[in-house]
């Protein structure tokens, strides 16, 4: 039977085909239990491949806590994780940006794969949930073949690179970061300076200082826009932030240098990258992020081990290769700009222009931010957006961390028939960026981690927000509300004015969900400041909190005061006194609505919490990359299965390579991927040594390396590829127990 | 021997718009996963009633889901398999049809205003673009099959036409009866006993 693999063999580039089946291989290996759980999970993570809530087999349905028995029995992708569990596909975009065509694509995908919903994420990805692993290798080569990538999605590795929507059509930035954030996405992608860290690292790019943009200051390693003038000349450059971040320890990130050019930008964030690598903790994965690591050592230390490194990263043309293809990066219009004059506008369209409308700087155009409710939009909008957007703006799609789409490149002309368009298909909502436009991150419909529904809340504050938005004064509609469904902050809820996280409390025999109320976030100059915790309150008080709070700040704040100086001249103790009347505990007799979370009939419960994979396993770099070997082996196998012998032969050579290349890596970090190199670096640092010898073969398994590097059969045939593969099975296994010797005990 | 597609489904529709809101449904198939109303291994609900004309609320189980579906404007219950289907397509589409009649039935059993549903037609949607992308190849392949295997079912005459023009659509078709519907004839061809649920 005809497979994707074979349908869209010429339109994925080689090596994003080798990276996928390599997964596939170890999906393969793992179901043969010939992969350690721990080593796949990671690389399934890395392959944005995330579990989802109830994976480990257990939910609680209101009254007891079922066993989940999936028909592939004990088998498990990851510790406590089963294998037909449904799981979440993270796919990365970067800065947001996407053309119609890959929206149609993703949009099959969650058609065939999901449940028919594609979901925006605050970090501008776009996830499909309720996905069998198994789908997952198809599933990547059909987004491959139109440029989309999910390699390091999750897991331990470089996220998705995010900058600002308006990159390129903003009055304020300083120059267009886009091509800048899709250069660094493309050199750190598989780069191997990457691979070893012990927790996730984020990026963002700013192109102005002022507004929200890039949120640079929340990040591992934010960018900001400069110029600097040198000998009369303009240079580009960056202002660099490293160590902010969110979660359980919010930091402000910490300036690294005023001004970086653009020549140094990567080889700057490749120094970073090797120093968080070797000096990033690895064991505790709640200390582990960058922002830990720059605290720990001060920022003046950090800047010097990274300017230290920065003499000692290897030389590499892609450094500065792409400034020369800078120029290319443009932006094609569908249509000429052209002015909004004398047509008939429709019905809602002056609520819609006002709010989610951006005069571009280029005349004639606009930027349309469509409202869409929760991330969440169908395969169908998918479909009709993808047509819309090849009418009206071409392939200027962006996704934005506030999870709406972003239409660039609108002539003003066509607002009117672009609001009609938008409108038939249900994303035509106004509000964008208001009050009702409010973020979530899934919580409990879907997260391991989360502890009450922030999606639920969302829903109930925004159905009632709506009601009245046209009661609401100007300074309440302008205000933002966030809500992460626990501590973690992937709903961003410490940048918001008003921001709400998950949590629980007890009352009497039972639990009873509540949110953490967060007050006086900035999202503006780049997340300037973060929110204080000001008291939790029951998840069903919250839309009356709400309301006490907005009440308050119209009727009390002073001309132009903002929400942020409201509540600091307010003060912690005046809020908690506000909000202590909502504080209080109803026995479950009394209120036994207060005992279930919004969108769910049943009874509370916290049991469903389960271990997050957000932060992947900390697996050795060796485990991983000597499991790539072992993948690329099982490829050899299915090459000689099928009669294909000089492949057979080439995989089982590779494998070889890199399972040779996964010890030399425990030594020699920068040995880089070519074979003359690895194999040298190999034969002198654990050959010659003997360090590679086994107790009775010697040197045996090694010369088998040798000995394939040195002569490439003429034509390999049945005999000498059933050879070469038994012989790269040894030689890999003789690389296992040189590893375990030379390094000790194997954290996998 | 025509080829089953990776995932089936079928949609049954409302009579009539309903008086309830989607939202009501999620405390019922809540309910259902309590109880075990309908087959499969019932894992959870989820909640898309916010999305216009979506898949609206979903019983997600491990061989199938159950969606109280608002897709194309209409209001149904539609069974989605997404794995184990038999290995010809007329025993998958007897068991998705059936599964997809059975909870049906189950949620007319709740009582609620204006939730009845129309047997006599349905969509059937083949959700695999490899085998069966949404052209009029397509529909010509499989036309005559399932005009055989409906009309059997149905013990009546069966017209199918393709739902969907655009090509990026999933391959869907819809069929009605000619005539008023036999629940007996389908509810005996669907191996269906009462008070059962399989």
């Amino acid at each position: 039977m005809t497979t994707w693999k074979d349908i869209l063999n010429d339109q994925i580039p080689e090596d994003v085909g080798y990276e996928i089946d390599t997964f596939e291989a170890q999906i393969e290996l793992r179901k043969q239990n010939k992969l350690d759980e721990k080593v796949f999970a990671e690389s399934r993570l890395r392959k944005g491949a995330y579990g989802q809530r109830y994976d480990n087999g257990q939910r609680n349905d209101g009254i007891r806590t079922r066993e989940l028995t999936f028909p592939s029995g004990d088998l498990v992708k990851g510790p406590d994780t089963y294998w037909d569990a449904p799981g979440m596909q993270r796919i990365k975009i970067p800065y947001g940006g996407l053309t119609a065509e890959q929206l149609d694509v993703l949009s099959e995908l969650a058609d065939e794969y999901a449940d028919g919903i594609l979901h925006i994420t605050t970090r501008q990805d776009i996830q499909l949930h309720y996905v069998h692993i198994d789908d997952t290798p198809d599933l990547m080569r059909r987004l491959a073949a139109v440029g989309i990538t999910t390699q390091e999605a999750c897991g331990n590795s470089v996220r998705n690179i995010t900058a600002c929507t308006l990159a390129g059509v903003c009055h304020d930035e300083v120059f267009d970061v886009s091509p800048y954030a899709d250069a660094m996405t493309q050199f750190l992608l598989g780069h191997d300076d990457v691979q070893d860290f012990g927790r996730k690292f984020k990026v963002a790019f700013s192109g102005c200082e002022g507004h929200a943009c890039g949120l640079v200051k929340m990040h591992d390693l934010g960018l900001l826009a400069q110029t600097r003038e040198v000998d009369g000349e303009t240079i580009k450059g960056f202002m660099v932030f490293v160590g902010g971040g969110l979660g359980t320890v919010p930091q402000q990130a910490k300036v690294l240098a005023d001004f970086v050019s653009e020549e140094k930008l990567l080889p700057l964030t490749q120094a970073i990258a090797r120093v968080f690598a070797r000096l990033g903790e690895k064991k505790n994965r709640n200390r582990a992020r960058l922002k830990f690591l720059v605290s720990q050592l001060g920022i003046e230390e950090f800047r010097r081990l990274v300017q230290e490194e920065l003499e000692v990263v290897p030389h590499d043309d892609r450094h500065t290769a792409y400034l020369d293809e800078l120029g290319d990066f443009t932006y094609e219009p569908a249509k000429a700009g052209m002015s909004l004059n004398g047509t008939p506008l429709p019905q809602g369209f002056d609520d819609w222009y006002r709010t989610n409308n951006y005069k571009q700087v280029q005349a004639g155009y606009s930027t349309i931010t469509l409202n869409v409710p929760l991330g969440d939009f169908t395969s169908r909008q998918g479909f009709q957006l993808a047509d819309i957007a090849r009418r009206y703006v071409g392939d200027n799609i962006r996704l934005s961390v506030e999870q709406n789409i972003v239409l660039r490149w609108v002539a003003d002309a066509d607002l009117p028939a672009l609001y009609r368009e938008l409108d038939e298909v249900g994303l035509a909502d106004s509000g964008a960026g208001t009050i009702v436009d409010i973020t979530s991150c899934p919580g409990t419909d879907t997260c391991k981690l989360g502890i009450a529904s922030s999606r639920g809340l969302t829903s109930e504050l925004r159905t009632r927000l709506i009601e009245k938005i046209n009661l609401l004064p100007d300074a309440v509609r302008e205000l933002k509300i966030k809500v992460s469904g626990c501590f973690n902050s992937c709903g961003q809820h410490h940048v918001a004015d008003i921001g709400f996280f998950g949590n629980s409390r007890r009352a009497g025999n039972h639990k009873m969900p509540h949110f953490q109320v967060v007050l006086g976030g900035q999202w503006n100059e780049n997340a300037g400041a973060y929110g204080l915790a000001v008291g939790a309150v029951p998840a069903k008080r919250v839309p009356d909190v709400l309301e006490a709070l907005t009440n308050r700040y119209v009727d009390e704040r002073a001309d132009d005061e903002n929400f942020q100086t409201w509540v600091k001249n307010l003060g912690r103790k005046a809020i908690k006194e506000m909000l202590t009347p909502y504080m209080q505990l109803a026995t479950f007799e009394e209120k036994p609505e207060f005992f279930t979370d919004w969108g769910d009939s049943r009874v509370y419960t916290i049991d469903d919490i389960g271990v997050g994979e957000c932060a992947g396993e900390v697996v050795s770099l060796f485990s991983m990359e000597i499991s790539r070997a072992e993948s690329t082996h099982f490829e050899a196998l299915v090459a000689l299965d099928e009669g294909k012998y000089e492949l057979a032969d080439e995989q089982a050579y590779k494998a070889m390579v890199l399972a040779a290349r996964a010890l030399v890596r425990t030594k020699f970090l920068d040995v880089g991927d070519d074979y003359d190199n690895i194999v040298n670096e190999f034969r002198t640092r654990f050959y010659d040594t003997e360090l590679v010898y086994d107790r009775f073969a010697k040197g045996k398994f090694a010369r088998y390396l040798f000995n394939r590097h040195d002569n490439t059969p003429a034509k390999a045939n049945e005999d000498h590829a059933h050879n070469i593969i038994d012989e790269a099975q040894l030689f890999i296994e003789n690389i296992h127990s040189a590893e375990q010797r030379i390094n000790g005990v194997i954290v996998s | 021997m025509t080829t089953v597609p990776k995932r089936l489904a079928v949609k049954f529709n409302l009579k009539n718009t309903p008086s309830i809101q989607p939202k009501d449904i999620v405390p019922i198939f809540q309910r259902w996963i309590q109880e075990h109303t309908v087959e499969g291994m019932l894992i959870d609900v989820i909640d898309y009633k916010h999305v216009a004309d979506g898949p609206g609320v979903i019983l997600i189980a491990d061989e199938g889901d159950y969606g109280y579906d608002l897709g194309d404007g209409e209001v149904g219950l539609q069974y989605i398999r997404k794995r184990a289907l038999p290995e010809n397509l007329s025993d998958a589409l007897r068991l998705v049809i059936r599964l997809a009649y059975i909870a049906s039935q189950r949620l007319e059993d709740e009582g609620l205003e204006g939730v009845t549903f129309d047997y006599s037609s349905a969509k059937i949607t083949f959700l695999d673009r490899k085998s069966y992308r949404n052209q009029p190849s397509a529909f010509d392949a499989v036309q005559s099959e399932l005009v055989e295997f409906l009309t059997g079912l149905y013990g009546d005459e069966v017209s199918v036409t393709r739902a969907y023009d655009d090509p990026r659509e999933l391959f869907a078709v819809r069929y009605s009866i000619a005539n008023d519907l036999n629940v007996n004839t389908l509810e005996t061809n669907l191996n269906i006993v009462a008070n059962a649920i399989s």
